[in-house]
Protein backbone atom coordinates (compact mmCIF):
# COMPACT_ATOMS: atom_id res chain seq x y z
CA UNK A 1 0.00 0.00 0.00
CA UNK A 2 1.53 3.76 -1.06
CA UNK A 3 0.57 6.51 1.10
CA UNK A 4 0.07 9.62 -1.20
CA UNK A 5 -0.57 13.15 -0.10
CA UNK A 6 -3.60 14.94 -1.58
CA UNK A 7 -1.30 17.23 -4.07
CA UNK A 8 0.04 13.59 -5.86
CA UNK A 9 -1.33 12.95 -9.07
CA UNK A 10 -3.72 15.92 -8.59
CA UNK A 11 -5.75 13.13 -6.51
CA UNK A 12 -8.52 16.29 -5.19
CA UNK A 13 -9.44 16.78 -8.90
CA UNK A 14 -10.16 13.35 -9.63
CA UNK A 15 -11.90 13.07 -6.87
CA UNK A 16 -13.72 16.22 -7.93
CA UNK A 17 -14.52 14.95 -11.29
CA UNK A 18 -15.74 11.93 -9.98
CA UNK A 19 -18.12 12.96 -7.45
CA UNK A 20 -19.66 15.90 -9.82
CA UNK A 21 -20.24 13.02 -12.13
CA UNK A 22 -22.31 11.24 -9.04
CA UNK A 23 -24.01 14.45 -7.76
CA UNK A 24 -25.30 15.07 -11.71
CA UNK A 25 -26.90 11.33 -11.86
CA UNK A 26 -28.06 11.95 -8.23
CA UNK A 27 -29.83 15.33 -8.47
CA UNK A 28 -31.49 14.59 -11.91
CA UNK A 29 -32.74 11.40 -9.81
CA UNK A 30 -33.89 12.96 -7.01
CA UNK A 31 -35.70 15.96 -8.93
CA UNK A 32 -37.52 12.55 -10.74
CA UNK A 33 -38.17 10.74 -7.84
CA UNK A 34 -39.50 13.07 -5.83
CA UNK A 35 -41.92 14.89 -8.63
CA UNK A 36 -40.15 18.36 -8.70
CA UNK A 37 -40.35 18.09 -12.37
CA UNK A 38 -43.00 16.57 -14.97
CA UNK A 39 -42.02 12.81 -15.06
CA UNK A 40 -42.02 13.84 -19.41
CA UNK A 41 -39.09 15.25 -19.39
CA UNK A 42 -37.29 12.16 -18.00
CA UNK A 43 -35.60 9.19 -20.16
CA UNK A 44 -34.39 6.59 -18.74
CA UNK A 45 -30.61 5.93 -18.98
CA UNK A 46 -27.97 3.73 -17.71
CA UNK A 47 -25.21 4.21 -14.91
CA UNK A 48 -23.11 2.74 -12.71
CA UNK A 49 -24.83 -0.45 -14.64
CA UNK A 50 -28.29 0.40 -12.78
CA UNK A 51 -31.08 2.48 -14.61
CA UNK A 52 -31.11 6.13 -13.75
CA UNK A 53 -33.72 9.19 -14.72
CA UNK A 54 -31.80 11.88 -16.60
CA UNK A 55 -33.70 14.87 -17.64
CA UNK A 56 -33.42 15.65 -21.25
CA UNK A 57 -34.47 19.75 -20.51
CA UNK A 58 -31.75 21.36 -22.12
CA UNK A 59 -32.23 24.57 -19.90
CA UNK A 60 -32.89 21.87 -16.15
CA UNK A 61 -29.83 20.33 -17.29
CA UNK A 62 -27.99 23.68 -17.94
CA UNK A 63 -28.42 24.58 -14.65
CA UNK A 64 -27.41 21.49 -13.29
CA UNK A 65 -24.26 21.21 -14.62
CA UNK A 66 -23.71 24.77 -14.16
CA UNK A 67 -24.01 24.74 -10.87
CA UNK A 68 -21.84 21.57 -10.37
CA UNK A 69 -19.10 22.97 -12.04
CA UNK A 70 -19.04 25.90 -9.62
CA UNK A 71 -19.14 23.45 -6.41
CA UNK A 72 -16.42 21.39 -8.24
CA UNK A 73 -12.98 23.58 -7.38
CA UNK A 74 -14.79 23.31 -3.51
CA UNK A 75 -14.74 19.89 -3.95
CA UNK A 76 -11.45 19.37 -5.33
CA UNK A 77 -9.67 21.60 -2.87
CA UNK A 78 -11.57 19.82 0.00
CA UNK A 79 -13.45 22.73 0.86
CA UNK A 80 -17.08 21.74 0.57
CA UNK A 81 -18.37 19.50 3.61
CA UNK A 82 -22.02 19.24 2.98
CA UNK A 83 -23.87 19.84 -0.66
CA UNK A 84 -27.19 19.68 -0.03
CA UNK A 85 -30.01 19.06 -2.38
CA UNK A 86 -33.22 21.13 -0.83
CA UNK A 87 -36.96 20.50 -2.21
CA UNK A 88 -39.03 23.41 -1.96
CA UNK A 89 -42.43 24.55 -0.72
CA UNK A 90 -44.04 27.31 -3.16
CA UNK A 91 -43.15 29.69 -0.68
CA UNK A 92 -39.73 28.91 -0.62
CA UNK A 93 -39.53 27.20 2.53
CA UNK A 94 -37.50 23.79 2.83
CA UNK A 95 -39.53 20.39 3.16
CA UNK A 96 -36.94 17.97 2.15
CA UNK A 97 -33.23 18.21 2.49
CA UNK A 98 -30.81 15.64 0.49
CA UNK A 99 -27.45 15.78 2.61
CA UNK A 100 -24.51 14.66 0.80
CA UNK A 101 -21.78 14.87 3.06
CA UNK A 102 -18.73 14.38 1.96
CA UNK A 103 -14.89 13.58 3.88
CA UNK A 104 -11.71 13.17 1.81
CA UNK A 105 -8.86 12.31 3.82
CA UNK A 106 -5.63 14.41 4.00
CA UNK A 107 -3.59 11.53 3.30
CA UNK A 108 -4.98 8.57 0.49
CA UNK A 109 -4.05 5.52 0.84
CA UNK A 110 -3.85 3.47 -2.40
CA UNK A 111 -4.68 -0.06 -2.44
CA UNK A 112 -6.82 -2.48 -4.56
CA UNK A 113 -10.08 -0.99 -3.06
CA UNK A 114 -9.31 2.23 -4.38
CA UNK A 115 -10.17 0.92 -8.45
CA UNK A 116 -12.30 2.94 -9.45
CA UNK A 117 -14.65 0.58 -10.28
CA UNK A 118 -15.04 -0.47 -6.58
CA UNK A 119 -15.66 3.63 -6.00
CA UNK A 120 -18.65 2.99 -8.65
CA UNK A 121 -20.08 0.56 -6.48
CA UNK A 122 -20.46 1.94 -3.70
CA UNK A 123 -21.91 5.01 -5.79
CA UNK A 124 -24.25 2.35 -7.31
CA UNK A 125 -25.77 2.15 -3.65
CA UNK A 126 -26.30 5.52 -3.27
CA UNK A 127 -28.31 5.60 -6.57
CA UNK A 128 -30.40 2.77 -5.84
CA UNK A 129 -31.06 4.34 -2.56
CA UNK A 130 -32.32 7.11 -4.14
CA UNK A 131 -34.62 5.27 -6.38
CA UNK A 132 -36.47 3.52 -3.86
CA UNK A 133 -36.62 6.50 -0.93
CA UNK A 134 -40.24 7.53 -2.24
CA UNK A 135 -41.00 4.42 -0.20
CA UNK A 136 -40.15 6.13 2.80
CA UNK A 137 -40.99 9.87 2.51
CA UNK A 138 -44.56 11.77 2.41
CA UNK A 139 -45.42 12.91 -0.61
CA UNK A 140 -44.41 16.72 -1.40
CA UNK A 141 -46.70 19.61 -1.78
CA UNK A 142 -47.70 20.66 -5.62
CA UNK A 143 -45.50 23.19 -6.53
CA UNK A 144 -41.92 22.81 -5.39
CA UNK A 145 -39.03 23.69 -6.39
CA UNK A 146 -35.56 22.90 -5.81
CA UNK A 147 -31.83 24.67 -5.07
CA UNK A 148 -28.47 23.13 -4.41
CA UNK A 149 -26.89 24.24 -1.04
CA UNK A 150 -22.98 24.18 -0.24
CA UNK A 151 -21.48 23.83 3.21
CA UNK A 152 -18.43 24.89 3.39
CA UNK A 153 -15.34 24.37 6.13
CA UNK A 154 -14.54 28.18 5.77
CA UNK A 155 -16.46 31.21 6.03
CA UNK A 156 -18.66 31.69 2.90
CA UNK A 157 -17.00 34.72 1.82
CA UNK A 158 -13.42 33.14 1.82
CA UNK A 159 -15.35 30.64 -0.68
CA UNK A 160 -17.10 33.25 -3.40
CA UNK A 161 -14.06 33.22 -5.07
CA UNK A 162 -13.76 29.96 -5.93
CA UNK A 163 -17.02 28.81 -6.58
CA UNK A 164 -17.77 31.77 -8.94
CA UNK A 165 -16.05 30.28 -12.51
CA UNK A 166 -18.93 30.79 -14.61
CA UNK A 167 -19.40 35.08 -15.03
CA UNK A 168 -23.42 34.61 -15.24
CA UNK A 169 -23.99 32.21 -12.65
CA UNK A 170 -23.53 34.39 -9.26
CA UNK A 171 -23.62 32.24 -5.96
CA UNK A 172 -24.81 34.35 -2.64
CA UNK A 173 -25.23 33.57 1.04
CA UNK A 174 -28.14 31.55 1.41
CA UNK A 175 -31.35 32.89 3.89
CA UNK A 176 -32.23 31.47 7.08
CA UNK A 177 -35.49 30.83 5.56
CA UNK A 178 -33.91 28.30 3.21
CA UNK A 179 -31.70 26.89 5.52
CA UNK A 180 -34.11 26.61 8.72
CA UNK A 181 -36.51 23.39 8.53
CA UNK A 182 -39.07 22.87 11.32
CA UNK A 183 -38.99 19.85 13.49
CA UNK A 184 -37.11 17.30 10.32
CA UNK A 185 -37.29 13.54 10.14
CA UNK A 186 -33.68 12.35 9.86
CA UNK A 187 -33.68 9.50 7.49
CA UNK A 188 -30.26 7.71 6.62
CA UNK A 189 -30.18 6.21 3.54
CA UNK A 190 -26.48 5.50 2.93
CA UNK A 191 -22.63 5.71 3.93
CA UNK A 192 -19.51 4.70 1.85
CA UNK A 193 -16.47 4.56 2.99
CA UNK A 194 -13.88 4.31 0.09
CA UNK A 195 -9.60 4.88 0.41
CA UNK A 196 -10.05 8.32 -1.54
CA UNK A 197 -13.60 9.69 -0.34
CA UNK A 198 -16.10 8.74 2.32
CA UNK A 199 -19.60 9.74 1.88
CA UNK A 200 -22.84 10.19 3.64
CA UNK A 201 -26.56 10.58 2.51
CA UNK A 202 -29.47 11.00 4.67
CA UNK A 203 -32.71 13.13 4.06
CA UNK A 204 -34.12 15.92 6.55
CA UNK A 205 -37.67 15.50 5.70
CA UNK A 206 -40.31 18.46 7.44
CA UNK A 207 -42.45 16.72 9.55
CA UNK A 208 -45.94 18.79 8.03
CA UNK A 209 -45.45 19.03 4.96
CA UNK A 210 -48.72 21.03 4.18
CA UNK B 1 -40.61 -19.88 23.09
CA UNK B 2 -43.39 -22.44 22.74
CA UNK B 3 -43.03 -26.32 23.40
CA UNK B 4 -40.58 -28.28 21.00
CA UNK B 5 -41.99 -32.12 20.42
CA UNK B 6 -39.14 -33.68 18.56
CA UNK B 7 -39.92 -37.48 17.16
CA UNK B 8 -37.34 -39.79 16.97
CA UNK B 9 -37.29 -43.43 16.23
CA UNK B 10 -35.86 -45.39 18.91
CA UNK B 11 -31.97 -46.36 19.07
CA UNK B 12 -29.35 -45.64 21.21
CA UNK B 13 -29.22 -43.72 24.36
CA UNK B 14 -25.88 -41.79 22.75
CA UNK B 15 -28.01 -41.17 19.42
CA UNK B 16 -30.68 -39.23 21.62
CA UNK B 17 -28.46 -37.24 23.40
CA UNK B 18 -26.75 -35.73 20.29
CA UNK B 19 -30.21 -35.51 18.74
CA UNK B 20 -31.26 -33.02 21.82
CA UNK B 21 -28.29 -31.32 21.37
CA UNK B 22 -28.62 -30.63 17.98
CA UNK B 23 -32.09 -29.50 18.22
CA UNK B 24 -31.12 -27.06 21.49
CA UNK B 25 -28.59 -25.43 18.88
CA UNK B 26 -31.01 -24.88 16.43
CA UNK B 27 -33.45 -23.22 18.56
CA UNK B 28 -31.09 -20.79 19.82
CA UNK B 29 -32.07 -17.36 18.47
CA UNK B 30 -29.80 -15.67 16.16
CA UNK B 31 -26.87 -12.90 16.86
CA UNK B 32 -28.35 -10.03 15.86
CA UNK B 33 -26.02 -6.80 15.28
CA UNK B 34 -26.85 -3.60 16.85
CA UNK B 35 -27.29 -0.96 13.44
CA UNK B 36 -24.55 1.82 14.73
CA UNK B 37 -26.53 5.18 15.87
CA UNK B 38 -26.94 7.30 12.96
CA UNK B 39 -25.36 10.67 12.81
CA UNK B 40 -24.19 13.17 10.37
CA UNK B 41 -20.51 14.00 10.43
CA UNK B 42 -21.12 17.82 10.21
CA UNK B 43 -24.16 18.31 12.75
CA UNK B 44 -23.22 22.12 12.97
CA UNK B 45 -23.34 24.32 10.82
CA UNK B 46 -20.86 27.05 10.96
CA UNK B 47 -21.16 28.89 8.73
CA UNK B 48 -24.32 29.61 6.24
CA UNK B 49 -24.30 27.86 3.30
CA UNK B 50 -24.07 29.43 -0.32
CA UNK B 51 -26.35 29.00 -3.33
CA UNK B 52 -26.82 29.90 -7.07
CA UNK B 53 -28.56 33.25 -7.10
CA UNK B 54 -30.32 31.92 -10.02
CA UNK B 55 -33.56 30.09 -9.44
CA UNK B 56 -33.65 26.80 -11.51
CA UNK B 57 -35.70 26.76 -14.61
CA UNK B 58 -39.86 26.56 -13.81
CA UNK B 59 -41.19 23.68 -16.40
CA UNK B 60 -44.97 22.97 -16.27
CA UNK B 61 -46.25 20.56 -18.05
CA UNK B 62 -47.51 21.12 -21.70
CA UNK B 63 -45.33 24.50 -22.37
CA UNK B 64 -42.40 22.40 -20.51
CA UNK B 65 -42.67 19.69 -22.93
CA UNK B 66 -43.86 21.18 -26.35
CA UNK B 67 -40.65 23.11 -25.33
CA UNK B 68 -38.42 19.47 -24.66
CA UNK B 69 -40.11 17.97 -27.96
CA UNK B 70 -38.32 21.26 -29.75
CA UNK B 71 -35.44 20.73 -28.38
CA UNK B 72 -35.96 16.86 -29.23
CA UNK B 73 -36.65 16.73 -32.83
CA UNK B 74 -33.97 19.44 -33.90
CA UNK B 75 -30.76 20.09 -31.65
CA UNK B 76 -30.09 22.97 -34.30
CA UNK B 77 -33.26 24.79 -32.21
CA UNK B 78 -33.51 28.50 -33.55
CA UNK B 79 -36.40 30.20 -33.57
CA UNK B 80 -37.14 30.31 -29.74
CA UNK B 81 -34.63 32.61 -28.20
CA UNK B 82 -33.21 30.31 -25.12
CA UNK B 83 -34.65 32.01 -21.80
CA UNK B 84 -31.16 30.05 -20.53
CA UNK B 85 -29.82 32.06 -17.78
CA UNK B 86 -32.51 34.25 -17.34
CA UNK B 87 -34.94 34.06 -14.10
CA UNK B 88 -37.85 31.64 -15.39
CA UNK B 89 -41.02 33.96 -15.52
CA UNK B 90 -43.59 33.69 -12.72
CA UNK B 91 -45.98 32.51 -15.46
CA UNK B 92 -44.37 31.12 -18.48
CA UNK B 93 -46.79 32.01 -21.36
CA UNK B 94 -47.79 28.62 -23.61
CA UNK B 95 -45.98 29.02 -26.60
CA UNK B 96 -47.85 30.64 -29.39
CA UNK B 97 -47.51 28.42 -32.58
CA UNK B 98 -44.62 26.51 -32.32
CA UNK B 99 -42.54 26.42 -35.38
CA UNK B 100 -39.15 25.14 -35.07
CA UNK B 101 -36.10 26.24 -38.09
CA UNK B 102 -33.50 23.52 -38.46
CA UNK B 103 -30.33 24.69 -40.45
CA UNK B 104 -27.94 22.25 -42.02
CA UNK B 105 -25.35 20.76 -40.16
CA UNK B 106 -21.76 21.65 -40.04
CA UNK B 107 -20.81 18.14 -40.85
CA UNK B 108 -23.29 17.61 -43.78
CA UNK B 109 -21.80 20.92 -45.67
CA UNK B 110 -19.30 20.21 -48.31
CA UNK B 111 -15.55 21.20 -47.05
CA UNK B 112 -15.16 24.07 -48.97
CA UNK B 113 -17.82 25.74 -47.13
CA UNK B 114 -16.80 24.99 -43.41
CA UNK B 115 -12.87 25.36 -43.77
CA UNK B 116 -13.23 29.18 -45.48
CA UNK B 117 -12.93 30.81 -48.52
CA UNK B 118 -9.72 29.63 -50.66
CA UNK B 119 -8.40 32.39 -49.67
CA UNK B 120 -8.11 31.82 -46.14
CA UNK B 121 -10.65 33.89 -44.90
CA UNK B 122 -13.42 32.34 -42.87
CA UNK B 123 -16.49 31.86 -44.15
CA UNK B 124 -19.12 33.80 -42.18
CA UNK B 125 -21.70 32.42 -40.00
CA UNK B 126 -24.86 33.41 -42.72
CA UNK B 127 -22.46 31.20 -45.04
CA UNK B 128 -22.32 28.35 -43.07
CA UNK B 129 -26.36 28.14 -43.16
CA UNK B 130 -27.08 26.76 -46.73
CA UNK B 131 -30.50 25.06 -46.21
CA UNK B 132 -33.05 25.50 -43.23
CA UNK B 133 -36.40 23.99 -43.39
CA UNK B 134 -39.71 25.38 -41.38
CA UNK B 135 -42.33 23.25 -39.94
CA UNK B 136 -44.79 23.80 -37.82
CA UNK B 137 -45.43 21.66 -34.38
CA UNK B 138 -49.32 21.71 -34.14
CA UNK B 139 -51.02 20.79 -37.54
CA UNK B 140 -49.64 24.07 -39.23
CA UNK B 141 -51.41 27.37 -40.19
CA UNK B 142 -54.28 29.00 -41.26
CA UNK B 143 -54.02 27.76 -44.72
CA UNK B 144 -55.12 30.81 -47.11
CA UNK B 145 -57.90 29.56 -49.87
CA UNK B 146 -55.89 29.26 -53.37
CA UNK B 147 -56.94 31.78 -56.22
CA UNK B 148 -59.19 31.41 -59.25
CA UNK B 149 -55.92 31.51 -61.47
CA UNK B 150 -53.60 29.03 -59.48
CA UNK B 151 -56.41 26.75 -59.35
CA UNK B 152 -56.50 26.43 -62.75
CA UNK B 153 -52.83 25.89 -63.01
CA UNK B 154 -53.37 22.76 -60.82
CA UNK B 155 -55.79 21.75 -62.80
CA UNK B 156 -54.04 22.14 -65.36
CA UNK B 157 -51.01 20.18 -64.71
CA UNK B 158 -52.58 17.86 -62.48
CA UNK B 159 -50.63 18.59 -59.09
CA UNK B 160 -51.03 17.34 -56.32
CA UNK B 161 -52.32 19.52 -53.57
CA UNK B 162 -49.09 18.50 -51.19
CA UNK B 163 -46.57 17.98 -54.42
CA UNK B 164 -43.79 19.57 -53.84
CA UNK B 165 -43.43 23.16 -55.64
CA UNK B 166 -39.73 25.29 -55.67
CA UNK B 167 -40.18 29.01 -55.65
CA UNK B 168 -36.62 30.22 -57.06
CA UNK B 169 -36.00 33.95 -56.01
CA UNK B 170 -32.69 35.19 -58.80
CA UNK B 171 -30.68 37.84 -58.71
CA UNK B 172 -32.76 39.85 -60.13
CA UNK B 173 -35.29 39.81 -57.47
CA UNK B 174 -33.31 41.33 -55.09
CA UNK B 175 -33.77 44.74 -55.99
CA UNK B 176 -32.48 47.76 -53.93
CA UNK B 177 -28.84 47.28 -54.57
CA UNK B 178 -29.12 43.83 -52.65
CA UNK B 179 -27.25 40.89 -53.46
CA UNK B 180 -28.72 36.98 -52.50
CA UNK B 181 -26.61 36.97 -49.89
CA UNK B 182 -28.47 40.02 -48.13
CA UNK B 183 -31.94 38.24 -49.36
CA UNK B 184 -30.80 34.99 -48.45
CA UNK B 185 -30.23 36.78 -44.53
CA UNK B 186 -33.09 38.33 -44.61
CA UNK B 187 -34.89 35.29 -45.10
CA UNK B 188 -32.85 33.31 -42.46
CA UNK B 189 -33.72 36.35 -40.09
CA UNK B 190 -37.35 36.66 -41.13
CA UNK B 191 -38.16 33.40 -40.34
CA UNK B 192 -36.80 33.43 -37.08
CA UNK B 193 -38.19 36.75 -35.66
CA UNK B 194 -41.33 37.27 -37.55
CA UNK B 195 -44.81 35.60 -37.11
CA UNK B 196 -45.03 31.72 -38.10
CA UNK B 197 -43.85 31.23 -41.16
CA UNK B 198 -45.92 28.94 -44.15
CA UNK B 199 -44.05 25.54 -43.34
CA UNK B 200 -41.03 25.25 -46.12
CA UNK B 201 -37.89 24.35 -46.76
CA UNK B 202 -34.95 26.31 -48.08
CA UNK B 203 -31.39 26.44 -49.58
CA UNK B 204 -28.80 28.60 -51.43
CA UNK B 205 -27.85 28.10 -54.49
CA UNK B 206 -24.20 30.18 -54.25
CA UNK B 207 -22.92 28.83 -57.74
CA UNK B 208 -26.44 29.79 -59.76
CA UNK B 209 -26.90 32.96 -57.11
CA UNK B 210 -30.19 31.79 -56.19
CA UNK B 211 -32.27 30.60 -53.56
CA UNK B 212 -34.62 27.61 -53.96
CA UNK B 213 -37.90 27.66 -50.94
CA UNK B 214 -39.75 24.30 -50.82
CA UNK B 215 -43.04 24.01 -49.71
CA UNK B 216 -46.16 21.81 -50.77
CA UNK B 217 -48.71 22.90 -54.21
CA UNK B 218 -51.72 23.72 -51.68
CA UNK B 219 -49.45 26.38 -49.96
CA UNK B 220 -47.52 27.77 -52.86
CA UNK B 221 -49.23 30.73 -53.50
CA UNK B 222 -49.04 31.29 -49.24
CA UNK B 223 -45.42 31.11 -49.57
CA UNK B 224 -44.98 33.41 -52.67
CA UNK B 225 -47.06 36.18 -50.97
CA UNK B 226 -44.99 35.95 -48.41
CA UNK B 227 -41.71 35.61 -49.95
CA UNK B 228 -42.46 39.00 -52.00
CA UNK B 229 -43.84 40.89 -48.90
CA UNK B 230 -41.15 39.75 -46.38
CA UNK B 231 -38.26 40.34 -48.55
CA UNK B 232 -39.30 42.91 -50.34
CA UNK B 233 -38.33 41.53 -54.01
CA UNK B 234 -38.86 43.34 -57.25
CA UNK B 235 -39.97 41.21 -60.81
CA UNK B 236 -41.56 38.18 -60.70
CA UNK B 237 -40.78 35.29 -58.79
CA UNK B 238 -41.10 31.49 -60.61
CA UNK B 239 -42.67 28.20 -59.30
CA UNK B 240 -41.46 25.16 -61.10
CA UNK B 241 -42.27 21.66 -60.38
CA UNK B 242 -40.08 19.25 -60.97
CA UNK B 243 -40.88 17.53 -64.56
CA UNK B 244 -43.27 19.96 -65.69
CA UNK B 245 -40.94 23.35 -65.49
CA UNK B 246 -42.08 26.93 -64.47
CA UNK B 247 -45.40 26.81 -63.91
CA UNK B 248 -46.91 29.63 -62.30
CA UNK B 249 -45.08 33.67 -61.48
CA UNK B 250 -46.06 35.78 -59.29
Amino acid sequence: MTTLTRQDLNFGQVVADILCEFLEVAIHLILYVREVYPSGIFQKRKKYNVPVQMSCHPELNQYIQDTLHCVKPLIEKNDAEKVAVVIMDKEHHPVERFVFEISQPPLLSISADTLLSHVEQLLRAFILKISVCDAILNNNPPGCSFTVLVHTRDAATRNMEKVQVIKDFPWIVADEQEVHMQEPRLIPLKTMTSDIVKMQLYVEERAQKT
Amino acid sequence: MEDVILHYQPGSAAGLSCLLERTERLLESFPCRTPPVFKPWFSVDRHPPIRPARPPPVITGPAGLNQLREAEVHSRLVVSESRHRQPPPENPPEPEEAACVSETPKHLLPETEVTGHKDGSSVTDSLLKRSWSVFTQRGGLQRESMSGRFRHVVSAHRLHLHQRAKWVIGQHNCGGGRDIEQVWCSLSRGVRSSGPPPPCNANIRRERLEIWVFCDVVLSEQVGRYLKAALRLSGGIDLSVHGRGSVFSM
